[in-house]
């Protein structure tokens, strides 16, 4: 193996870092402001609004996603620090989820925009407008909201258990799976 | 039937229909003269104190209140023969207002007031009824989206006591079924009915 594979193997690219990054920040957002809304915001042309950005922020979420898994498959991804086959097991599993459910909101989010009797054109943040490819129809939207509810309570359980991971390795651990995210480990 | 006969019907066809002829011109005189004689008076309309506004219900959005900001409208009142008088109003549909603008944008575009094609929403009163002191039923014509169906107003009226009878302040309240003009947007998450008010202040200068 040469020097730039070594270093690909305990490092996270530029790219995907900062990908992770913006992903969390938008994730994030799209949660607060899509249970906000709904639960507290009672003025119609404020929900309409946060709506709106609701439905971009989505959008750019799910093209990050893929452009994630893109880039992650060209390369190997840091090796997990040794720990019981357990914890490797959730860590795994926890990853996986989150990728799954990083496609997951917004495609289901899509599928409400494009199956309700309300259907509200998709203006992703006002640049272009999001294909709307089928027709109303409010058994599946119903479906659609459910999904889409249910799996951003799945979504945040999850990221929580994310951050948990991440402090422990932090804080408990006191490794650098944390630190790698941020910038390019020192060599040791 | 001979020639005579048919002959015979035709005259008498002829003498029918000089006899009707005749009718509607006296009819057509005395109505004149009866709109002459009760000439219901124009009223101005307070533009500071009209508001021209509609409420929806949906299901998962919060009740829509808006108003339309650019209308005109005309006012004529007849206390003596309440079935004399007369309104019609027009509003700007693009003059909407539902609380932001691309709220606004989203409310004029063509699948709700299709203000592009359409920009002009009417109402024309053909009936006034008085039902008691203060209340009136005005029924008319409204049109919107291109259809024109008959629509009823129920119309509280109030005179201002300190305009000394200058003033008329009117409410009035009707529900549209959006889909009777072709408006399906949303059905059933958002109601087929919507309430509108029309408040309004006319005055006099006599």
């Amino acid at each position: 193996m040469n020097e730039a594979a070594a270093a690909a193997t305990i490092a996270w690219p530029l790219s995907l870092r900062l990908a992770h990054w913006l992903s969390a920040i938008l994730v994030l957002v799209a949660l607060g402001l899509g249970t906000a809304m709904v639960q507290f915001v009672h003025d119609p042309a404020a929900r309409f609004e946060l709506t709106q950005t609701h439905k971009s922020i989505g959008i750019i979420v799910l093209a990050l996603t893929v452009a994630r898994l893109c880039r992650r498959s060209l390369g190997r991804a840091p090796k997990a620090k040794p720990a019981t086959r357990s914890l490797r097991v959730a860590a795994k599993a926890t990853h996986i989820a989150l990728y799954a459910l990083l496609l997951l909101m917004p495609v289901s989010g899509w599928l409400m925009a494009t199956t309700t009797p309300v259907r509200v054109p998709t203006v992703v943040f006002g640049l272009f407008a999001l294909p709307y490819p089928l027709a109303p129809d409010l058994a599946i939207y119903g479906l659609a909201r459910a999904t889409h509810v249910a799996l951003a309570m799945l979504l945040a359980a999850l990221i929580v258990l994310h951050v948990a991971g991440a402090l422990m390795h932090a804080l408990v651990w006191r490794d650098q799976t944390l630190a790698r995210m941020w910038r390019k480990p020192m060599r040791r | 039937m001979g020639t005579t006969g048919a002959f015979q019907n035709i005259r008498v066809r002829f003498y029918l229909a000089q006899r009707l002829l005749a009718a509607i011109f006296v009819l057509a005189f005395i109505c004149a003269g009866a709109q002459a004689a009760t000439r219901a008076q124009s009223w101005r309309i307070d533009e500071a104190q009209t508001w021209i506004g509609f409420k929806i219900d949906a299901v998962g959005f919060p009740t829509t209140h808006g108003h339309f900001a650019h209308y005109s409208g005309q006012v004529l009142i007849d206390f003596d023969r309440p079935a004399k008088s007369f309104t019609t109003f027009t509003v700007d549909a693009a003059s909407v207002e539902v609380g932001s603008s691309s709220f606004n944008e989203f409310v004029k575009s063509a699948v709700l007031l299709d203000a592009e094609r359409f920009p002009t929403m009417s109402f024309a009163s053909t009936q006034v009824e008085k039902l008691d002191a203060h209340t009136a039923r005005v029924t008319g014509t409204l049109t919107m989206l291109g259809v024109s169906k008959p629509f009823t107003l129920t119309v509280n009226v109030e005179t201002d006591p300190s305009a000394k009878g200058r003033a008329v302040a009117f409410v009035a309240k009707g529900t549209i079924v959006r889909s009777d003009f072709g408006m399906k947007f949303g059905i059933p998450l958002i109601e087929d009915a919507l309430e509108i008010t029309v408040k309004t202040r006319a005055l006099t200068d006599e």
